[in-house]
This record gives C-alpha cells, structure tokens and sequence, in this order.
C-alpha cells in the first residue's frame, strides 16, 4: 500500500520517546533482553458526551516489517543509520521506475504503490512486540493439518470457481486483523463514535464494523461471520475490542474460526493512536502474540474502495484457467488421435 | 566490514516488508512474466474504478490497422494520492506502456510502467515527489 507522502506530521510527533529509542539504536545494536512495552502515552481528547475521543481519519501505513528479518537476531531497535538507509530505499522504489530487482510477477511497480516511506516511530526492527523475538509463534499441529487440508481443497489459490480465491481476491473482505495492519495501499482507517457506540472503516475492501460499548452478551459461539463479532469497553483511555466469531472461510496466517483478538486504541497524541493487537488461537499458534503500530492522522480524506465495481482481476483470472483447460483438452485430444 | 552488515540488514528488512505487503490479486494466475509487451497507443478511456485501474488503448499496427488493448494499473486511490485527477489522464493522450500480456493471449496487460507523452509516470506524481499536479512545479510543464 504506498505514499500519503510527506509523513512531517509523524516525523515531528516522535518526541521523546524516539529519541530514547534512538540512543539506544546508536549504543546498543547488541542483543539486549525485550523490554516489556511500554503503556502508551495518552492525549486527554474527550467528546462532547465524555469517551475519550479517537474520531479521524487515522494512517497506519509503515515500511517496519511485521516479523524481525532473521539477521537483526533478538536485537530490537534500529540504528540511526539503518533507518536512513531504509527510509531512503523506501523512496527511491517509489520514486523511481521499476529496475531489474523488481520482480516481474509484481500486481504493481512499486512507483503505483503506496506503503509508506518511513518506518514505525518506536523503530522497532519489527512490528511483533511479543513475543520478545519478533515472530510469529510456530503453527500447532492442529493448525498444520488444517492448512494442509485447506491447500488440497484449494481454499485459497484454485481457479475451478470463485469459492477457491481469497476474500480479498473476491473483494468480500481483507478480514481481521488483516484490515488494520500494513500493505500495498489503503492503509487508513475513520474511527467515528456515538454514544455507546464505536465505528471503525477499513478502508481496504472498505470494511466497516460497529462494535457496542455496553456491555451485551456476546452472539451465540455457533454463528461464525467474516469479520468476527466485536464487543468494546474502556480501559482508562483506551478502546479495548474483543473480537471473536470468526469465519473458517477466511484466515489470518492460518488462524482457525478459534481466533480471538484483542485490540487497543490509544490517543496518544493530537495526531497519533497507538494500536495494539494480541492474537490467540490456541488451535493455531503455540502462544498468543502481540503486535504494535503507530497511527497518524492522514493526509487526506478516507477514499470509498468498492473493490467489486471493477473487480475484472476475479473475471480474467477464471478465463484464464478456463482458456487453459481448453487448450489443454485439445492437446490432450490431439495426442489421442496420434496414437 | 560494518558498512557489508548494514546494507544486508537493509536488504533483508525491504525484503521482510515485500513479505508482508500482498496485492489484491494474483499476478501469475493472469499474466505471462515471460510476456513482456511494449505498446505505443492512445488512451481511447480511463477506467477510474476499483480495486484497479484499467486503461483502454488503440494501438497503431505497422499495416495502418488499429488494435484495442486493456492495461491494468494501481488503484485508484492511490493514484489520487499520487497526485492524478481524472483530468490528468484523459482520451486523446498518447502513452506509452510497458508490461506483461495476459497469459492466454487476449490484448489486455499488466503495465509496469506506463509514460504519458509529456514523460509524466502514471502514479508517480508530477516530478517523483508526490506533489499534485497543480502547475507549480515546472517539470509538469514538459
């Protein structure tokens, strides 16, 4: 996802924290033991009735991969000059056209993206927090298995039907927590609030879900829906949404219909929400996990993106597949008549 | 010795992020990266829809005949953000486009650069910065 450009306003809201942070990058680049996050810095915003206030268009975008490349080994921080460096390649790809290290199998050149330019203000050298290594916790057996299984029925990847692309490719959902966490483009999210009520839009596939704050009883464990079912209360500042409900039919990195998320949005400052998200499945992974990432208000507007409008990428991938049955039928055809 | 280090950490963290960042859509259930297309045309229609963008062109063949192509591009978003308006692209303009074609042969392809005849990049934004074309920055007048 890639470029609401100039990110002055995120550059300027580092603070003290990153400067911490970047001491620690210049004197420390040896591993050092994870330190247990630290609570979030809060910006007393209120609405009118009361609720903290985290209303806006909120730009989660960041070139700050989820899971620590294997050669940082347990080292957290980058230094100053890696952040240099890497924010410096992050703008030349985008600015410049595609050279021969971009693959050719690429959707898009890299120029038509819109990922972001900057890495995450903590500089963390990933978005994982925990656990302390940076990466996601080992895939049970179970979730193996199912994997596996999911694989064979071509769940994600076949081309007999529709069924067998992804929700994305289908244009029904990006799914959760999918739908908050970086990617090519679209990476903002509207948070809008009444009374008793929390509204977040996704603006990839343009997802919104309403999540109460009133504590009712959450739905039946029976009924499995594509984006969970969510429930929120306050914690201090903080908007904490449990999320559990989920749909097989969709899957983040292998999660089952099990998975559970804990979300918290903190106002951190006039322009900034830190999101903090902790995943558990125990049919899925060995240990809950958690990942962290900053927000700041965007550029622009929200954009309405109704994937399914144009959505000629589900047609020409199906005619594809059968053009090829069609040829391959006739070789085989052809083949028949020679013997 | 340092120097090696930092620039492999460099490379494996844009390597991470590649990792992270998926497309909407499959490339290699749609286009031939053995394919590759150059076409030279004038944009017939701009297609400003979602999730992509996808620009209609007639190509000019050697014998004087006209061939009519489809070329996806980035969504419209972000080019929005990039700084293009509908009234940066429009029928009449000459563009070039270099991309894959579709793996069955149809005139449609993946553009991996498209060049408008001014030099301006689709999706790149007037001069590279991602500035909006506003005719304040004076490559745009090129």
């Amino acid at each position: 996802m890639n470029a609401r450009v100039a990110m002055v306003a995120a550059l300027l809201s580092f603070g003290v924290a990153s400067a911490v942070v970047s001491l620690h990058a210049q004197s420390a680049p040896a591993a050092k033991p994870a330190a247990k996050p630290a609570a979030a810095k809060v910006y007393a915003a209120k609405t009118p009735w009361g609720d903290p206030d985290l209303q806006g268009v909120w730009d989660y975008k960041t070139i700050t991969p989820l899971e620590r490349p294997q050669n940082f080994g347990d080292r957290q921080f980058l230094t100053d000059e890696e952040v240099a460096r890497l924010e410096a390649n992050a703008a030349k790809r985008l600015d410049q056209p595609p050279d021969e290290t971009v693959p050719a199998t690429l959707v898009h050149a890299p120029y038509m993206t819109d990922p972001g330019r900057k890495v995450d203000e903590d500089r963390r050298t990933s978005l994982i927090v925990d656990p302390p290594d940076g990466r996601v916790p080992p895939l049970t057996p179970e979730a193996q298995r199912r994997q596996a299984l999911r694989q064979a029925g071509n769940r994600n990847g076949g081309t007999d039907g529709p069924e067998q692309r992804s929700s994305l490719e289908r244009c029904i959902t990006m799914g959760l927590p999918s739908g908050n966490l970086p990617t090519l483009y679209n990476n903002n999210i509207r948070i809008v609030q009444s009374p008793g009520y929390v509204a977040i839009t996704h603006e990839m596939v343009h997802d919104t879900r309403i999540i109460p704050l009133d504590n009712r009883a959450p739905i039946s464990p029976k009924i499995h829906q594509w984006f969970g079912d969510s429930r929120g209360h306050w914690d201090g500042n903080t908007l904490v949404v449990e999320t559990a409900n989920f749909s097989d039919k969709t899957n983040y990195r292998g999660s089952g219909a099990t998975l559970h998320l804990v979300e918290r949005f903190t106002r951190s400052g006039k322009n900034n929400v830190e999101y903090r998200v902790t995943l558990d499945d125990p049919t899925t992974w060995t240990k809950p996990w958690t990942i962290e990432l900053h927000m700041r208000t965007s550029e622009g507007d929200l954009y309405e993106y109704a994937c399914h409008e144009g959505n000629y990428g589900l047609h020409n991938i199906l005619e594809e597949a059968r053009d090829a049955d069609k040829a391959a039928a006739k070789n085989a055809s052809k083949a028949g008549v020679s013997e | 010795m340092k120097t090696i280090l930092v620039v492999t950490s460099a490379a494996a963290l844009v390597v991470g992020v590649a990792d992270v960042a998926s497309a909407h859509h499959s490339f290699a259930a749609e286009f031939d990266a053995n394919a590759p297309v150059t076409l030279r045309g004038t944009i017939t229609k701009m297609e400003w829809i979602n999730p992509h963008s996808w620009i209609h062109i007639d190509v000019k063949n050697p014998d004087g005949t006209v061939t009519e192509w489809m070329v996806e591009g980035g969504t419209p978003n972000t080019l929005f953000r990039r700084g293009f308006t509908r009234e940066a692209v429009k029928a009449g303009m000459e563009i070039t486009v270099e991309g894959y074609r579709a793996k069955n042969g149809a005139n449609r392809a993946n553009g991996r650069d498209l060049i408008l005849n001014d030099g301006r990049r689709l999706f790149m934004g007037s001069s590279g910065t991602g500035a909006p074309i506003d005719g304040k920055d004076a490559a745009e007048a090129k």
